[in-house]
């Protein structure tokens, strides 16, 4: 059973882990913080999040850094950096087979769908509530 | 007009639809792409077959905000009836399946409380017997 106060523990990790900008936490880090040993945590945020760690701060970073491609003009190394990457090549390498493209070619892409600047286009907030309309015809 | 569909936020369509039948035993019924997502239906053998469940990316800012405070707060997302919520409690348990509450009665009904894997917590109830 996981008690409440566990339940809250594990949520505030998770925050923890998605940190990327001033200082970013090692998985070790953070199960210190939450209280538990690195083998109990990273079981028991598995078993709550259906994902390690490992893979939750990936996702963090990876969006963070789809997020800065989309609505700033940083070059690709200042996202890298600031989506909490220390290094390029394992920055590309992993957004590459991620998202599908290299960071460049996704800039432009959604940068050709985008109606004003600065904004994330639609499309890419459909979730939820707009699938609700249903699919296109 | 009828309800016949209701859903759930889920972070990511593909774990969801893994957990949602390979450890809760729904079957899918839809899947349908519509741009990066796909309207994705789950449905119970046990119940009714026209009843749908949705499991819905929770890519709209609105909807992950809404669905980590429910989760901080320990509330249940929604409810799913089980015939035998004892039962079902130890076979999901057995599947690495984690409670927040184990079976309780609550007066009508026994209630029981276990996380999703994709950022819910979703109730499961018995109703007492008359």
């Amino acid at each position: 059973m996981l008690h409440r106060e566990v339940l809250i523990r594990l949520t505030q990790a998770r925050d923890l882990l998605r940190e990327t900008e001033d200082c970013t936490f090692s998985v070790r880090q953070v199960a210190r913080a939450t209280g538990m040993s690195p083998y109990h945590f990273i079981r028991l945020f598995k078993a709550v999040f259906g994902e390690t760690p490992k893979q939750c701060q990936l996702h963090a970073r990876l969006e963070k850094a789809k997020h800065l491609l989309t609505v700033t003009d940083r070059s690709v190394t200042d996202v890298c950096l600031e989506a909490g990457f220390t290094s390029l090549g394992t920055f590309s390498y992993v957004f590459a087979r991620r998202v599908g493209m290299a960071p460049t070619a996704y800039r432009q892409k959604v940068r050709s769908m985008m109606t004003r600047r600065g904004e994330i286009p639609h499309q890419l907030i459909p979730g939820c509530f707009s699938l609700m309309c249903g699919p296109p015809n | 007009m009828r309800i016949k569909l209701t859903s759930v936020l889920v972070d990511n369509q593909d774990k969801a639809l893994k957990f949602y039948t390979d450890t809760l035993g729904f079957k899918k019924s839809k899947e349908i792409p519509v741009g990066e997502f796909r309207w994705l239906t789950v449905i119970s053998p046990e119940g009714h077959a026209d009843v749908e469940l949705a499991l819905e990316p929770n890519a709209n800012p609105a909807a992950k905000q809404f669905q980590e405070a429910m989760f901080k707060q320990g509330i249940p997302i929604t409810a799913f009836e089980a015939d035998d919520i004892q039962a079902e409690y130890e076979r999901l348990k057995a599947l690495g399946v984690v409670f927040t509450m184990a079976p309780t009665n609550a007066g009508p009904v026994t209630i029981a409380i276990l996380s999703d894997t994709c950022g819910n917590l979703i109730q499961i109830y018995q109703p007492s017997h008359d």
